[in-house]
């Protein structure tokens, strides 16, 4: 039996589950509680505030940050950047045939948050434009015997221009791209298009503020990426390699730079938007699509109308439930200032963020990268002229995975990642409020911004699949 | 006799989201008892003092 194809970018054929799917969201539900209860009874101290850095063996640093080393990775990911951009504005129209696409949407914007979740910041010595920037900016300062100069970043942007990009970028995809039928639906020439353009914005913004300030406020993949790297038991600290606890560098990871909240909620909410575009969103879509064209407007702009309208919606209702939350730990005696605690538990939403996209995503990633390593990568563009690898003629196994094996993925990330960001904030009240009562209190709050995440995540999900 | 007693399931679908929306009632309820009961927890114990 072949299961239907994944339409739906998470979701491949109906389950056929023992229980109906709601009864999965009350047992999470009550999973979490007993969570809560069992951190509030056992867990008195903050113990995220300290790493516990322990540096690996120098040798293993030096050569991971060696010269051949960053070159192999910088020139594979400017030659890869370089086939994407190629073949999207050259290859076939066909999305699901174009290496442009699976390349720039699930292989990188998927498979580095979940290498970074796991190894830590793997980004930087791949990404394209940094490359592009330190050989630019190494060659000026030969010819012209200084270094070159930048502008001083206004810190008060923070990270509010990735949070914009991020989701600028969703928006290209999921609301530009908006066809149906396939994985991603965006044309792969717009596609194309979209990276020259954010090749130019991305080196012009290295140029004016430097390449490392770039990208660790503005650059979105690497601030998107950075953000699951703080969950990892790896990183790097004074330019040395080592181990740490897990989740432990996420505690400080929001507080201290603006816009950094808007990033995780940006992120959560254009993942569930994702899901809920062809399941739980589709009769209103449909509605609203309606109301559009009766309006005079064309089809096209009324897809593209309706589904803004939409992913606006969901990113204000994902910081409206977060911001209710913190709000009601504000009414807890001894509380920061509703601005320190909006930044203070926002790490806290970086597991909840991880756990949206495998849920939402871990299947098509399956999917897709058999497409990537086999016909895409020798018929890149899809026009059936080359065949570089000698697999061109290979095809996606969709029995690689069962509907119910996706399901249990699905509700076992959801749950862990909302059980790990119930820790994380429980930890991070017990170093607002020292009294470990008050902070189990402050954190009731918390406990039904997480219970609501976790129902709305798996109705989506449900909904999708059914 | 049977079609009389059917139920119309077609739409049930529809109402599906409402399972999903119990749990998160239930949490938000408890949290607002308990705080309410906290609270007058508090108030009391205030009272109690003062007038000592």
């Amino acid at each position: 039996m072949i299961p239907a194809l994944p339409y739906a970018h998470a979701l491949v054929a109906k389950q056929d589950l023992p229980l109906p799917a709601w009864l999965f969201a009350w047992a999470a539900s009550i999973v979490l509680v007993v969570s809560f209860f069992a951190l509030s009874a056992a867990w008195r101290k903050p113990r995220f505030e300290e790493e516990r850095w322990r540096p690996s063996a120098a040798w293993l640093t030096a050569v991971l940050r060696s010269w051949p080393i960053q070159v192999l990775c910088g020139g594979l990911a400017v030659f890869l950047l370089g086939v994407g951009i190629y073949s999207g504005i050259h290859g076939t129209e066909a999305p699901d045939r174009n290496f442009a696409i699976t390349f720039f949407f699930v292989t990188v914007w998927i498979g580095f948050p979940f290498a970074s979740a796991l190894l830590g910041n793997v980004f930087p010595p791949f990404n394209p434009w940094r490359a592009i920037a330190r050989v630019v900016g190494g060659a000026y300062g030969l010819l012209a015997r200084r270094p070159m100069r930048h502008l001083a970043y206004p810190e008060r942007l923070g990270r509010w221009p990735a949070a914009a990009g991020l989701l600028g970028f969703v928006w290209l995809e999921v609301v530009y791209g908006s066809s149906g039928g396939v994985a991603v639906g965006l044309e792969p020439h717009a596609a194309g298009v979209a990276a020259c353009v954010y090749t130019g914005y991305t080196l012009a913004m290295m140029a004016l503020f430097g390449s490392e300030t770039w990208c660790a406020r503005g650059e979105i993949f690497s601030v998107y990426f950075g953000m699951f790297s703080q969950l990892a038991p790896f990183g790097m600290k004074e330019g040395r390699i080592g181990r740490r606890r897990p989740l432990a560098a996420a505690t400080r990871w929001a507080t201290s730079v603006p816009g950094s909240t808007a990033v995780v909620i940006a992120s959560i909410a254009t993942t569930s938007f994702d899901g809920a575009e062809d399941g739980a969103y589709k009769a209103a879509l449909e509605h609203v699509e309606r109301w559009l064209t009766d309006a005079g407007i064309g089809p096209l702009a009324t897809i593209r109308i309706a589904d803004t309208i939409f992913m606006a919606a969901t990113v204000a209702g994902v910081a409206l439930v977060y911001l209710l939350g913190v709000k009601g730990m504000r009414s807890v005696p001894g509380a920061p200032p509703f601005r320190q605690l909006v930044r203070g538990f926002a790490h806290s939403l970086i597991p909840i963020a991880l756990a949206y996209l495998i849920a939402h995503y871990f299947s098509l990633f399956v999917y897709q990268e058999q497409a990537q390593f086999t016909y895409l990568l020798s018929d890149p563009l899809g026009t059936s002229t080359t065949n570089l690898f000698g697999t061109a003629e290979y095809g996606i196994d969709f029995n690689a995975l069962s509907p119910n094996a996706i399901w249990y993925v699905q509700v076992a990330a959801l749950l862990a990642g909302h059980v790990l960001g119930l820790t994380l904030a429980h930890d991070k009240a017990l170093v607002y409020w020292r009294d470990y009562r008050r902070a189990s209190r402050s954190q009731y709050w918390m406990l039904a911004v997480m219970v609501a995440f976790t129902c709305f995540g798996l109705y989506l999900l449900s909904v999708g699949a059914s | 006799m049977s079609a009389a007693i059917a139920i119309p399931s077609a739409h049930l679908g529809h109402w599906l989201w409402v399972f999903y929306v119990i749990p998160v009632l239930i949490v938000v309820g408890g949290i607002i008892r308990s705080t309410r009961a906290e609270k007058k927890r508090e108030r009391e114990d205030k009272r109690t003092r003062g007038s000592r």
